[in-house]
């Protein structure tokens, strides 16, 4: 069954911020940037994610967390493979989030569909 | 501290001298302990900085030392280029009313990024000497530092120098590393495209 995320609004704004700064910054830094900071806004996410205690032990949450870490900052010192790990990471969330919605229950997910944008 | 894929090994004379070494071994630090930086070390540093090259002697760059928890944790959001948790920010500030005094035509002179990039470099190479470790970050919202700090109109930030005790660093996996680059790849003699260095 799903769950509902809960953050704490200063993770929430803190994120907010983040991605609003982001973008500013974007328009004056090299294009692959970008990538890096919309990589770390995901992993930020997921950060205060894990601080809910739902997530806690979240096992594929903490792993995934943790990969991002470690490939983003390749950005600096090995870009061929950082920019290589990108559609690497689509794949394993796109996979992950087919697999979470096989669990999630068929009234769920119906539900979220009708109200769906 | 054992350097990454460019550090000359320990037997190397050159590492014999003080400042060398510092400059040779110094490596931006992104982690950082709890342990704060000392009133000792900080005020070691920021003497330092009085030291750092700038253009016709003028002084027109200023450091703001932050040390609030909320403050740093203010900044942080707004600065994408803060990926650590530092105790303790210096931001170098551009004082544009004392570049007008000076009549630092602030649009043209390249100097003032110059003094920017060689007041980081001293503190850096400073905190390093201490055993300190740093990070510049210039990937910030100058509007958003500027709405966080209730910077003064003629205040501009520029850089924002993250310190602290380094953390212990992972094993570094040097087959992941690139190549070493050495200062051949870079340098040219006497004409530009020449990087052969001609026989004496």
């Amino acid at each position: 069954m799903q769950r509902k995320v809960q953050i704490e609004e200063a993770d929430a704004y803190e994120l907010l911020s983040y991605l609003v700064s982001s973008a500013d910054t974007c328009t004056h830094e090299p294009h692959y940037y970008g990538t890096f900071r919309l990589l770390d806004a995901a992993s930020r996410l997921i950060g205060s994610m894990l601080r809910d205690p739902q997530f806690v032990g979240d096992v594929w949450l903490a792993a995934f967390k943790l990969e991002l870490d470690d490939n983003k900052l390749r950005m600096m010192t090995n870009r061929d493979r950082y920019l290589a790990s990108i559609p690497q990471a689509t794949h394993a969330v796109a996979e992950e989030v087919k697999r979470r919605e096989a669990d999630w229950s068929a009234q769920d997910h119906a539900e979220r569909r009708g109200n769906g944008p | 501290m054992t350097g990454m894929r460019d550090s000359a090994p320990e037997s190397d004379p050159v590492l014999q001298n003080d400042v060398l070494r510092a400059i040779w071994t110094r490596r931006v630090v992104r982690d950082f302990t709890e342990q704060p930086v000392s009133d000792e070390q900080l005020r070691v540093v920021l003497e330092s900085a009085r030291w750092a090259p700038r253009a016709g002697n003028r002084r027109i760059n200023r450091l703001l030392v932050i040390r609030d928890p909320d403050t740093i944790r203010r900044l942080r959001m707004v600065s994408p280029g803060i990926l650590g948790r530092p105790l303790l920010l210096v931001v170098i500030l551009t004082d544009l009313g004392v570049a007008e005094k000076e009549q630092v035509q602030v649009t043209k002179d390249v100097n003032l990024w110059i003094d920017v990039g060689t007041l980081a470099a001293t503190m850096m190479l400073a905190a390093h000497a201490l055993g300190l470790g740093t990070c510049p970050a210039t990937s910030f919202s100058r509007t958003g530092v500027s709405t966080m700090l209730d910077l003064p109109a003629r205040i501009v930030p520029q850089l924002i120098l993250q310190l602290g005790n380094p953390a212990r660093r992972r094993d570094i996996d040097v087959a992941q590393l690139p190549q070493r680059v050495l200062s051949e790849d870079f340098v040219f003699w006497e004409q530009v495209d020449t990087p052969t260095r001609s026989t004496e």
